[in-house]
């Protein structure tokens, strides 16, 4: 039985970095979709919805199978308590990533390269987070999410900034201001999906250590 | 900075519990028990507070001493020859080994529930009826008060009210259990020791046995053996791990099961063990 479940879990994890990765692509594609003003790459993210919302119920669902099944302890249980949040994380920060992917048609032409500047350096912050969250839940380790919250702050001080700097380009430029408004967007997006880095963050510190913290 | 550190380690001997807990919280304290069968040495200094009016699981592999130690509670060890104990088993005040003890009024307050349902070989009602009338009490009507009072608390009166002279042995393995937790209350203990009291039953047993220990903690205390873990778990407020005759983690429920401190409750609970 103890072996059965100790292999069940070992699957699940596996397909929850699966999740992991299609989420992050999502999100990664999408940025670069922008960045590049690449419509078929922004195409391909809005094609994998579909995809990453089957990961996200049928993971729920054998995690609910393998506790009915096996009813785990201890760090067995805590595995799947981490695994049913980090789940719904995961499918957040990709459907952002389809939500960036969807406004990359009406960005094509008018905007600068300042603004993707800041979007860019933003994302690589994000990016980083959730690498290092995900690592974290694969190798059950907790020293890189120890300074998320400084991370995360940063995070926070870019969105602020991109929004200033978006603000004052609206002023200068009306005729910018549904792409200039898009941009706010993305930036809130990103640094949403930092914070569902913070979250996931959260579930691998309980996970490893029993014990629940707050991240930011 | 992430706040929490993980709990320094605490071992089984309940040094966490015994700081926020009054003395007067505990129904018996344990000091450095040690007992033995011959050579066999069965438990090995084992410190532990029962608290009053909630249910503490002990768990361990088999042979780890769980009945043993609970039957140290009301020195049901006593008859065993070749058994010797040591330590102090304190209940209200008084070490129960010490001198001039009253064994009798010490099991008649600490009662004790086994795995296999032993009713005596008589009517429902003669279980019952039995330890009041060792203890002197004859009188028809407050005896049939205690007969009602006690199946009711077991759970147990509606379904033998219409059978009472019925011969015990003509019910069911679970009906037997609750009427032997019912001859229990009889004699009103205090506490109620339970050895494994559903390993024998089925599912639906267990249930009625498990609902019925939530029950009786508001008046009893009651101290379980089992092998069933998620049983330990539904039930109990406290748990402790035994291993190899130690007392090897003692904690709180959730906490024992959800993030026990100890490796080796953390491998018996999670069935990574030997
Ligand atoms: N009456 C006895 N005489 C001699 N040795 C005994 C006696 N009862 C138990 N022992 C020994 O004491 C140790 C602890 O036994 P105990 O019955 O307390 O274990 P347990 O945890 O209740 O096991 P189980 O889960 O199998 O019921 C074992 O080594 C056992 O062989
Ligand atoms: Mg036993």
């Amino acid at each position: 039985m103890a072996k059965e479940m100790r292999k069940e879990i070992i699957e699940l994890k596996e397909d929850v970095l699966k999740m992991a990765g299609l989420a992050s692509n999502m999100l990664n594609d999408a940025v670069n979709a922008l960045i590049n003003t690449d419509i078929d790459l922004a195409e391909s993210v809005k094609g994998n919805k579909e995809k990453l919302r089957k990961f996200d119920y049928e993971i729920e669902a054998r995690a609910l199978k393998t506790l009915t099944l096996y009813q785990p302890m201890a760090i067995d249980l805590r595995r799947i308590a981490a695994i049913l949040k980090i789940i719904t994380y995961l499918y957040r920060i990709g459907r952002y990533g389809k939500d960036i992917a969807s406004v990359v048609k009406e960005l094509t032409d008018t905007f600068t390269y300042s603004e993707t500047t800041g979007i860019k350096h933003m994302w690589e912050h994000v990016s980083s987070l959730i690498e290092d969250a995900i690592e974290s839940f694969d190798k059950a380790e907790i020293t890189k999410i120890a300074d998320f919250e400084e991370r995360d702050d940063e995070v926070d001080q870019m969105r602020w900034s991109i929004f200033r700097e978006t603000v004052s380009h609206m002023l200068e430029k009306p005729t910018h201001i549904t792409h200039s408004a898009h941009f706010i967007m993305i930036s809130r997006y990103l640094e949403r999906c930092g914070d569902h880095a913070c979250k996931i963050a959260e579930k691998v510190h309980y996970m490893v250590t029993g014990e629940h913290v707050e991240i930011s | 900075m992430i706040n929490g550190k993980r709990n320094q380690k605490i071992n089984g001997n309940q040094k966490e519990e015994s700081n926020n807990k009054n003395k007067n919280d505990y129904v018996i304290r344990c000091q450095d028990i040690n007992l033995w069968y011959d050579d066999n040495h069965a438990l090995k200094d084992i410190n532990m507070n029962i608290i009053n009016n909630k249910i503490t699981a002990i768990i361990g592999p088999s042979g780890c001493g769980k009945s043993t130690l609970i039957r140290v509670f009301n020195r049901m060890n006593d008859v065993i020859e070749g058994c010797r104990i040591k330590g102090d088993v304190i209940f209200d005040g008084k070490n129960i080994y010490g001198k001039n003890v009253d064994v009798r009024a010490v099991r008649s307050r600490i009662g004790m529930i086994f795995q296999k349902p032993n009713p005596f070989p008589m009517s429902v009602r003669d279980n019952i009826t039995y330890g009041p009338r060792v203890h002197g009490l004859y009188d028809p009507k407050i005896l049939d008060e205690i007969v009602e009072d006690c199946l009711k608390k077991a759970a147990l009166w509606e379904e033998v009210k219409d059978r009472l002279k019925d011969s015990a042995i003509g019910l069911s393995g679970g009906q037997q259990q609750r009427l032997c937790i019912a001859r229990a209350l009889s004699i009103e203990p205090e506490v109620l020791l339970m050895d494994e009291p559903t390993s024998s039953l089925d599912p639906i047993a267990t249930a009625k046995i498990e609902e019925l220990c939530q029950e009786l903690k508001k008046k009893y205390t009651v101290i379980i053996v089992t092998h069933n873990m998620q049983q330990a778990a539904r039930i109990s407020d406290y748990t402790g791990f035994m291993y190899l005759g130690e007392m090897i983690e003692f904690g709180r429920t959730e906490q024992i099961f959800e993030n026990p401190h100890e490796e080796l409750t953390e491998n018996y609970i999670t069935g990574r063990f030997g």
